[in-house]
């Protein structure tokens, strides 16, 4: 197989279906998350944030459509049929999405764990041999760079901001910390989206990688980062459990899907 | 965000300076009729001119009631952005939001350089002290809601700002630009909505009818009632170039057929175009129904503004940490 000349009818069975999961985590990370930050539209702490904060959701949906239809490409379903169309336990965001919106503090905390470790995927992903997902992260990519530093200026803000806002970002980052790995959770056929080059590196990789990377922010603020550095491995102080860090699901998500589907659901077959 | 002064580059000081209004030599009555002279040839009006106290008390209270319709707006469609049945309506009606949140922020500072602070007027809007329009005192019930307010009610409000676009105050008249090009947007996806609706189930067309049998008297009453021209100071010093009436006959005649065409029907038997007098016949709006729903007795109008004040209140830490933040740096 020709490294960036991969065309999607070119692959095999078990290509496609590799590709097809990491499709589906990328599309329902972003699908989700664009949920749960379009909830801050209308209601943010200062009009100017509101924009900004819409703009966020709204990029972030529009990626995830991007991923949608590459995945509809594969399969011959429907983007929004894929969106919309199915049960609760059937997508494939990462815990760390899973939480509730929460308070600015929780939202800020979140978005920088999610944003840096998205980042450092995509990276990767720019290398994908699978041409058409190369070329849609390379543009994705250059929406990220602006929520990367929108991420790092709240970051900062809130952790030098003194009183509420510090306890408020620390107490957000001892509940996100441990779904934060989560991002990285291995893919059941990951063998095989890196013998194809469709994965250009091992996902636990890149997650050293953004560990790596995001250690010296987090050290020069004084928050909280649970991990210990072994000869440059960064090794977590909490127990890991990556099983089910993509399929577990809980009331908050429950809740959010009731909602993101209720006029989907309205009529079977119904155009909107 | 564009700078509306870029969208029209407002007169250099130098050349302001010249207007006889602002000369100080005059005295206070001279000025005052130099300055209505000025306005009813369609003369512009800067913040930094001089202007009458009535005059910055008109536009300035214009100003923040418009502002505050715009971020009240917000609330209703807000109740669907989570709702959106599909990739492409929930990024519309997000950004569709967005621009409202946009137009209420744009609107804000042109009414605080009239000398109102911002925190004030958000203060008061939340205290119940200042209003905001008719049409956000209602609840939404279904998707196709959401169709008939970016459609119909998008439509009545541009109707009435495309006029503002000759607003005497300089710093409104240009946002007016702005905020029209984006409105209009919003139509195109409202009407998108509906028709993808109409061109649907059953259900779906039962759907957009009930919601615009809802929404057609709260549309009637928008533009407010008939009133005397030669009373009306907003007319008189061109910080509104139209009268209720003339801005209600404008959106029925571009509205009902489009309506009509669409098969939908409308909750008025006496409604229809009167050939003689070139004018749109109606039963009389509910008057009294306006005047309590925007003095806060409208059916959401405690809920929305309780919704509001506790936002306010759950963030309000946020601000203090970036006032503080500000005020060290």
């Amino acid at each position: 197989m020709t490294v960036g000349t991969t065309p999607a009818a070119g692959l095999d069975a078990a290509a496609r279906e590799a590709l097809a999961e990491l499709l589906l985590t990328l599309a329902d990370d972003e699908f989700v998350l664009g949920f749960w930050d379009s909830e801050w539209t209308g209601i943010a702490p200062m009009l100017e944030e509101d924009v900004a904060f819409s703009s966020l959701a709204q990029d972030e949906i529009g990626h995830a459509r991007v991923y949608y239809e590459l995945l509809a490409e594969l399969t011959g379903d429907p983007a929004d049929g894929i969106a919309f169309g199915r049960e609760p336990e059937a997508y494939g965001h990462c815990r760390l999405l899973d939480h509730p919106r929460t308070d600015w503090a929780f939202s800020v905390a979140r978005r920088y764990l999610y944003d840096t470790a998205d980042a450092v995927r995509l990276e990767a992903l720019s290398r994908s041999s699978y041409r058409p997902l190369a070329d849609a992260v390379a543009k994705i990519r250059r929406e990220e760079t602006y929520h990367l530093m929108h991420g790092d200026v709240w970051l900062r803000r809130l952790a030098t901001g003194g009183g509420e806002a510090r306890t408020r970002l620390e107490e957000a980052l001892e509940v996100l910390w441990p779904d934060a790995l989560t991002v990285f959770t291995p893919l059941a056929r990951e063998d095989v989206l890196l013998s194809t080059g469709m994965l250009p590196e091992p996902i636990s990789v890149m997650q050293q990688r953004w560990l790596t990377r995001i250690a010296p922010t987090f050290a020069a603020l004084g928050l909280p980062f649970p991990f210990l550095a072994d000869d440059s491995i960064y090794r977590p102080t909490f127990p890991v459990d990556l099983g089910g860090g993509r399929t577990q699901h809980g009331d908050a998500f429950q809740w959010l899907w009731g909602e993101f589907t209720s006029v989907h659901r309205l009529e079977a077959g119904a155009v909107w | 965000m564009t700078d509306p002064a870029a969208l029209e580059p407002i007169l250099p000081e130098s050349e302001r300076a010249t207007t006889t209004f602002n000369d100080p030599g005059l005295t206070h009555s001279e000025r005052y009729d130099a300055f209505v002279a000025h306005v009813h040839v369609g003369g512009k009006v800067e913040p930094r001119d001089w202007m009458p106290d009535e005059y910055r008390q008109g536009v300035l209270r214009f100003v923040e009631m418009h502002a505050n319709s715009e971020l009240m707006g917000v609330l209703p469609e807000r109740e669907w952005i989570l709702r959106a049945p599909t990739l492409k309506r929930k990024l519309a009606l997000t950004a569709k939001v967005q621009d409202e949140v946009g137009h209420a922020q744009l609107l804000y500072r042109v009414a605080e350089d009239l000398g109102k602070p911002r925190e004030q007027m958000l203060e008061d809007l939340l205290a119940g002290k200042t209003k905001f329009h008719n049409v956000f005192h209602y609840p939404t019930k279904t998707w196709a809601d959401v169709g008939i307010i970016a459609w119909l009610v998008d439509a009545a409000a541009i109707v009435a700002q495309q006029a503002l676009r000759d607003s005497s105050y300089g710093p409104y008249a240009r946002t007016m630009k702005k905020i029209c090009w984006e409105e209009s947007v919003h139509i195109m996806h409202g009407r998108d909505v509906v028709v993808t609706m109409m061109n649907g189930t059953q259900n779906q067309r039962d759907m957009v009818q009930e919601a615009l049998d809802r929404w057609w008297g709260p549309l009637m009453q928008m533009h407010g009632p008939r009133s005397d021209p030669a009373k009306d100071r907003d007319l008189f010093w061109r910080i509104k170039a139209k009268s209720s009436e003339e801005l209600r006959q404008e959106f029925l005649g571009i509205y009902v057929p489009r309506i009509w065409e669409l098969g939908l029907t409308l909750p008025d038997p006496e409604l229809h175009y009167d050939e003689a007098s070139g004018k749109w016949l109606y039963t009389e709006p509910d008057w009294s129904e306006l005047k309590a729903v925007v003095t806060g007795h409208g059916p959401k109008s405690q809920e929305r503004l309780e919704f509001r004040r506790l936002n306010y209140e759950e963030t309000r830490w946020v601000r203090e940490t970036v006032l503080a933040t500000r005020a060290a740096a």
